[in-house]
């Protein structure tokens, strides 16, 4: 059955209450468990990235700004998986039906 | 004749920019507020024919994906290069030649280098400066259940980079001209065969990581983007407009928004780098 035609059916029962109950339940539960759990492995990666970062300014204090600058780039690239967890939930929120 | 050096200058125009940016917001949040919280992450769009994927389009996007455009050809015409550098022209020469490095490093064939460089160098301008535009208040239209509705100077001005059409666009762009630039250093031949490399029982494996390109790349720069968007929108609903935008403005308009345009064109020079080789 599809989506949207199953959520009709469940709105148009018993004027609605559970139909919309499930819904928004369904919804924003989703919405904030995907933004919860992939949030846990950017914040991860990105302080490896951090520290090890400190690890090699405290080693070689002339690097500071190749260092820093590269640091930059790689929590840009490990913050990525958190992002599609995040358009993952904004779809739930905005787009779905 | 002035008596102020540029730098104090400089200072004294953004702490009168603050304070009057501060009495409007007060103003605005004591006065005014009767803003709805509606529309958030929706889109402008215009249908036209039978609609449908080729029937619409999004008028926003192409006007400042257009503006964007005419301000580079501007700048770009306002350089004037000469023996003695100035000002622009020190920019531009820091900017290329630190790319021009980062191009000599990564793609191996030195016929392909100049054509790497110039899309990788066009996409992160373009980028950039929508990216940056984001964080700048101007003029943004958002579409509600009956019209339209523009807000002048609360949100920033819309940025093409946070719809994933542009975005899509410009990765499928970098994957089709790594891979034409690939057949044309091979021969088809020697194209196939990279896609059976170690062994033709990874075969599966490399055109699944080939699609995943495209995807990874786009959507990296989207949800930062349209994320901080709409984070900024919802804290800034809280707050009533009040000075907290400012700062958030800031860092997702301007320091979010160059990271990831870096890392876009850094990219693209990557892909094309690891097709050729």
């Amino acid at each position: 059955m599809d989506l949207s035609a199953m959520l009709e059916k469940l709105v148009n029962m018993e004027g609605g209450a559970i139909g919309w109950g499930l819904y928004y339940l369904g919804k924003l539960l989703g919405a904030g468990i995907a933004m919860g759990l992939g949030a846990i492995g950017p914040g991860v990666g990105q302080g490896f990235v951090g520290s090890h970062a400190m690890d090699s300014i405290a080693r070689q204090p002339e690097m500071t700004g190749t260092i820093t600058s590269r640091m930059l780039l790689a929590m840009a690239f490990a913050e990525s998986t958190g992002l599609y967890s995040l358009v993952i939930a904004l779809t739930m929120i905005f787009v779905l039906p | 004749m002035s008596f102020l050096t540029k730098e104090e200058n400089l200072k004294k125009i953004l702490k009168i920019t603050f304070i009057i940016y501060a009495a409007l917001g007060l103003i605005n949040a004591l006065f005014f507020f009767n803003l709805e919280l509606d529309g958030v992450g929706e889109r402008w769009i215009v249908e036209f024919g039978n609609g449908g994927f080729l029937g619409s389009i999004n008028p926003m996007t192409l006007i400042m994906s257009f503006a964007i455009i005419a301000i580079v050809l501007l700048f770009a015409k306002g350089v004037k290069f000469e023996r003695i550098p100035g000002r622009k022209q020190s920019l531009v020469e820091m900017l290329f030649e630190y790319f021009w490095e980062i191009v000599e490093d990564t793609v191996p064939v030195k016929k392909y280098r100049k054509i790497t460089f110039v899309i990788s160098m066009s996409l992160f301008i373009y980028i950039t400066l929508s990216n940056i535009l984001g964080g700048i208040p101007g003029v943004d239209v958002i579409p509600l259940k009956d019209g339209l509705s523009v807000s002048l100077f609360t949100n920033p001005w819309y940025s093409p980079t946070s719809d994933l059409n542009v975005n899509l666009t410009y990765a499928i762009l970098v994957l089709i001209l790594s891979h034409a630039l690939a057949i044309n250093h091979k021969g088809i031949g020697g194209w196939l065969k990279s896609f059976i490399q170690p062994v033709p029982f990874l075969l599966p494996l490399n055109i699944i990581s080939e699609i995943a390109k495209p995807i990874s790349h786009s959507l990296r720069l989207f949800g930062n983007i349209m994320g901080g968007g709409i984070l900024v929108l919802i804290i800034s609903y809280m707050l009533k407009y009040f000075v907290i935008p400012v700062f958030l403005w800031g860092f997702f308009g301007w320091f979010v928004g160059f990271i990831q345009a870096f890392v876009f064109a850094l990219l693209t020079i990557a892909y094309i780098g690891s097709v050729l080789e």
